[in-house]
Order: C-alpha cells, then sequence, then structure tokens
C-alpha cells in the first residue's frame, strides 16, 4: 500500500514539477482522501469513536436538545437573548463580594421551580446557603413551600481539584445511566468556584496545574453537552496591569468557557450590573442590571 | 429573629404570639413567672421557653462550619476579639452555649495569658449572675466551670515561621480527629508571616489558597467555625489611598464570611462585608476590662456577644 502511495505521490510530484497544473495534485488529493476515509472508517469500527455529525444533525440537536434556561432576571435574560443555554458552559467572573454567589443560588432556585429541572451545586467555600435558597423559593414560588423543589437541589461540597473531577465522574455514570426520567432531569450543574480549585495548583515549575485546569474545561464542557445541561462556574479577580481588575486563571482558561459574564456592585448598593466578556453568538459589551434583594 | 422560628411546638408558638411575644427582643427582657402569668402555663415551662429563646440567639452567632475572617487597622481589638470567641465557645449548653474547645494560632505572639483570665473570671460572674436572673423563683445555681478549666480548654499553638503555620493547617485535621470537642479554630493573625520575606508572590498565592480550601475542609468536616484575623494595609490607586484587606483579592475570595472592624469616630464598628446568607449590617462593640461588650451603656440584662 505504502508503495503505491508514494508511486502515486511520486508520479504526480512528477507532474507538478514539470507541468505546474493544479489538475496532478488534485488527483492524487483525492486518491489520497479516499484512502484516509477508508482508513478513518476501520479506526470507527475498531475504537468505537463517536460517530461525525453533519450539520443537519447538530442543528436538529441544538433545537430539540439544548434548551435555553431562563435564570429568574429579566435584565439578564434580555441581555443572555433568553438565558443559560444548555450544552454551554458559562463563567461568571467578579470581584469579591460582588454577587457570583446570590447569583448562583437564585439560578438555582430558578431552574429547580419554572423549569422543573434538577440542580447539582458543587461547594468549595461553604458558602452554599439553604436558607438562601428557602427566601429565593419563597420570592418566585409567592410563599408556598415546596420541599419537592428543595430537594431538586443537590449541593456537594469539594475542596480539591481531584475530588471534583471524582464528582464529575460518577455524575456522569449515573445521569448516563439514568437516562431521561421526566421531571428530575438535571438541568444544571453550578461550580462555585472553580478559581478556588485551580489556584492552588495553577503555576510553579510544573505543567499539571495547566492540564489539570484545562482536563477540567474539557471535562465540564462534555458533560454539558452529552448531558444537556447548563454549567455554571465562578470565578475570581486578581490584580492585573494598572491597578485594574482581571480575572484569575489567566490566558489559558479565557478560551474555554463558552460564555464570559462580568459581574460588578455598585458600592454600597444591591444593584449589581452584569456584562458580556465573550458569546458565542451574542455581541460583548453590553450591560444589564439588576438587584438581588434580601 | 422572629418568634416563629423557634424550635417551639405550635401551641406554645401559638400563646407567645396571641400574648403579645412577636420579636426575640420582648422575650429577653421578660422573667419566667411574667411569661408563665401571661401564657397561663407552669414555671417549668416558661422557663424551657426562655432557654430555647437565649440558645437560639446565640447560636446565631456562631453558626459552624463557616470561615469567617476579620479585618481591620491595628489597635481595633481584632486580638481581643479573638480571645473573647476562644472564652465564649466554652459557655456550657444550659447556658446557652456551645459547650466546647478552643484551638488558638498565635502567629504575632499577641495572645496575652493574663487577659485571657480576666475575660474568663468575667464571663463565669455574668453567667452566674444570668442563671441567678433566669432561676430566681428556683434555686440558686452554680456554674460548673472555673476560670482555669476554662483556659485548660484553650489549645495554644504559637508559629514563628510559614512553614511552622503550613505545618500546622495540615495537621489540624489529626488533631481535631483526636479532640473530637474543638468548636473553633481562631488564627492571630493568618497573613502575618506572608507578609514579608516571601518573594515568590506567584507561590505565596498557590500556598495561601491552598491553606484556605484545608480550612474550609476542616470546617465542613467537623461542623466548627474557622475565624482568620487579617490586618489591613493602605492600597494606591489613581491618586487615592484606599483601605483593603492585606494579600489583596484572591485571599479576600477564600472566605465564606467577611466582617470589618473599624473605628467610627470614637466608637469601635464591626461590619458584615460578605456573607452568604446575611445582610450587610453594622454594630458597634466596646472593648472592656471584661471583654469584648455591646457600647449600649445602659442595658440590665448583661448581654454576651
Amino acid at each position: 500500500m505504502a508503495e503505491s502511495e508514494n508511486g502515486a505521490i511520486e508520479i504526480t510530484g512528477g507532474s507538478v514539477r514539470h507541468f505546474g497544473l493544479q489538475f496532478p495534485i488534485f488527483l492524487c488529493f483525492q486518491r489520497h482522501f479516499h484512502r484516509t476515509r477508508a482508513h478513518l472508517r476501520e479506526i470507527e469500527r475498531d475504537r468505537q469513536h463517536q460517530p461525525w455529525l453533519n450539520g443537519l444533525q447538530l442543528l436538529e440537536d441544538a433545537q430539540q436538545n439544548k434548551h435555553v434556561l431562563s435564570t429568574g432576571f429579566k435584565g439578564i435574560d434580555k441581555l443572555l437573548e433568553g438565558g443559560l443555554r444548555e450544552g454551554q458552559l458559562t463563567e461568571l467572573v467578579g470581584p469579591s463580594s460582588s454577587g457570583k454567589t446570590q447569583l448562583c443560588l437564585r439560578v438555582a432556585a430558578n431552574v429547580a421551580i419554572q423549569h422543573k429541572g434538577r440542580v447539582i451545586f458543587l461547594d468549595t467555600g461553604n458558602s452554599f446557603s439553604p436558607r438562601r435558597i428557602e427566601h429565593f423559593v419563597r420570592q418566585i414560588s409567592g410563599s408556598v413551600f415546596n420541599e419537592k423543589v428543595m430537594s431538586n437541589i443537590l449541593c456537594h461540597s469539594t475542596f480539591d481539584i481531584f475530588s471534583m473531577f471524582d464528582v464529575l465522574h460518577q455524575l456522569e455514570n449515573s445521569l448516563k445511566s439514568q437516562g431521561h426520567k421526566g421531571d428530575c432531569k438535571a438541568r444544571t450543574l453550578i461550580v462555585d468556584s472553580i478559581s478556588s480549585l485551580i489556584t492552588p495548583i495553577l503555576g510553579g515549575s510544573g505543567p499539571q496545574g495547566h492540564a489539570l485546569m484545562t482536563s477540567a474545561g474539557f471535562l465540564l464542557k462534555k458533560l454539558a453537552h452529552e448531558l444537556n445541561i447548563a454549567v455554571l462556574v465562578t470565578n475570581h479577580m486578581v490584580a492585573g496591569e494598572g491597578g485594574n481588575l482581571k480575572p484569575a486563571l489567566g490566558e489559558s482558561w479565557k478560551s474555554i468557557p463558552h460564555v464570559r459574564l462580568l459581574l460588578s456592585r455598585d458600592q454600597g448598593n444591591k444593584t449589581c450590573s452584569i456584562s458580556i466578556l465573550k458569546h458565542p453568538s451574542l455581541a460583548s459589551g453590553e450591560v444589564a442590571r439588576f438587584v438581588i434583594d434580601d | 429573629m422572629e418568634v416563629c422560628r423557634l424550635p417551639l411546638s405550635a401551641t406554645q408558638r401559638g400563646k407567645l404570639i396571641s400574648a403579645g411575644y412577636t420579636s426575640l427582643s420582648s422575650l429577653s427582657s421578660a422573667s419566667a413567672s411574667d411569661l408563665a402569668r401571661d401564657l397561663k402555663i407552669s414555671d417549668g415551662e416558661a422557663l424551657e421557653i426562655l432557654n430555647v429563646a437565649s440558645r437560639s440567639s446565640r447560636s446565631d452567632n456562631a453558626e459552624g462550619s463557616h470561615a469567617i475572617i476579620n479585618g481591620g487597622v491595628p489597635g481595633i481589638g481584632k486580638t481581643q476579639l479573638g480571645i473573647q470567641l476562644a472564652v465564649n465557645v466554652q459557655i456550657p449548653p444550659h447556658c446557652g452555649g456551645l459547650g466546647g474547645r478552643a484551638i488558638y494560632i498565635d502567629t504575632e505572639g499577641s495572645f496575652m495569658v493574663e487577659r485571657a483570665l480576666q475575660v474568663a473570671e468575667a464571663c463565669i460572674e455574668d453567667m452566674s449572675e444570668y442563671s441567678r436572673f433566669l432561676r430566681k423563683d428556683l434555686q440558686t445555681f452554680q456554674v460548673g466551670l472555673q476560670s482555669k478549666d476554662i483556659l485548660e480548654n484553650i489549645y495554644y499553638f504559637r508559629v514563628c515561621s510559614y512553614t511552622e503555620q503550613i505545618a500546622l493547617v495540615n495537621y489540624l485535621d489529626k488533631f481535631i480527629t483526636e479532640h473530637r470537642d474543638v468548636k473553633i479554630v481562631i488564627i492571630d493573625s493568618i497573613t502575618f508571616h506572608f507578609r514579608q520575606d516571601f518573594d515568590d508572590l506567584a507561590l505565596r498565592t498557590r500556598v495561601l489558597s491552598g491553606m484556605a480550601l484545608k480550612l474550609m475542609k476542616v470546617a465542613k468536616n467537623f461542623s466548627l467555625a474557622v475565624v482568620l484575623l487579617n490586618q489591613v494595609t493602605t492600597k494606591h490607586t489613581e491618586g487615592s489611598f484606599q483601605l483593603g484587606l492585606a494579600l489583596g483579592d484572591s485571599w479576600s475570595h477564600s472566605c465564606t464570611n467577611r466582617v470589618i472592624l473599624y473605628w467610627n469616630g470614637n466608637e469601635r464598628c464591626a461590619y458584615i462585608d460578605k456573607s452568604p446568607s446575611l445582610r450587610s449590617a453594622s454594630a458597634p462593640y466596646s472593648v472592656t476590662s471584661r471583654g469584648i461588650r455591646n457600647s449600649t451603656s445602659n442595658y440590665k440584662r448583661v448581654k454576651m456577644m
């Protein structure tokens, strides 16, 4: 096989040298392409890789499976043209005490009530407050205490990145085997905050920190796509150039989330503003304001 | 906190509300006999209700499994607060406390034993006066705790370098497994050894965030409160000086709650800056010879913080 391949290339290579026409090169590529496609099909059969999808299949998947979840805040929904999208990794970045955790708790309550979905909350800083969730549930559903709603919000504490990988793999297995169970379908995964888990390992002498960070990002995106859930993570800010704040986790992290939102709170006020830093289909720079009340 | 949230039976709650006791403050100023008369219940039952009310108001202040960071200028009373907390955690349950032990990690050497003894003695006096007040219809009750017991229940560690601090935080897990009655860990102050002589700033961030995660884990697993005392620095931004927490923004992200201690004129105040469940509020306090007390001077009942 290899010899004839080389032979084919040699013949057409010779043609190129002497005649400089595109036609022989096209022949060569076509032959090479057919051979490669056969080879790929072999690999697919042997190792059972994911089959490739065409554009139409992707569109169908997006329309049927990847719904948009409203966040419960009209301003944010308008900014994001609907809300959080299932299948996407959304990052919430903001300085300390800007309302990231509160927004996550509110989104969890809203998804549990309005979309009747299960929410998985990974808490790294002991900031999950059942009291606040109850308050938001009462606020949204109008002071009717719903035990079923509260039992659909699951919280798990993780304090290092390896246990987070553990939890995510277990989640993947249990959710895949469960299938779609109607009401109790998992719809959102919130990690508050992923930067607390990554900062202790990022940097230093080896590249393991970066590798773990990118693997975590890819695993979250894979879960989002395969299980049709919206993933929301929070990140903090560190000092940048000129005394300004910039998001933590550095340059490599910037390309990992699909959507990046910047949160800030006005001084001494309850009003927060949120703006788009990065979005696959919307313009960045738009700002929306909202209030999280007590 | 409202009366309707107290863990009482529905009939007791109903009686309280119909008699006009809707808030905790109205309950705290009532005596057992008044309550018994108003509610038409026995003295013992009234006493139980008052105990439940005082217990829930105090346990609100020291919720387990949170890491709290107190930031303040020097001289504001951070170490005093730390000493007061180490003593208060030992208040026995029948007086409304947690009855636990305290771990005090001292990095600056600012823990003064004589002061702790003073605060402990004042606490015992307050407790006996309080229990005498509560049970004045019944026999006088002896508080079975002496000041030297209180000092014995404070596990004191002195760290002199950052390596010792890191080693100690790693050891805490094993220590608390062996001493299960520890209910509070106070570190005074967490950033002292990291502010000078630490050239590699990236390493400092990594080490500190790792330490914060370990403390969070300890707080969660053993259901105790971790209180970190920190200093403030001046930040120079765009020509103006601003006070910020020492060690910057990544450190302020690492804690669950943040309480800022500051001077309001001549008065010391505490302000909740970050909390997942409490709203922003400030309260004045004063540092007296008996410890930390409310700064309102005219109150009949001794209120313990």
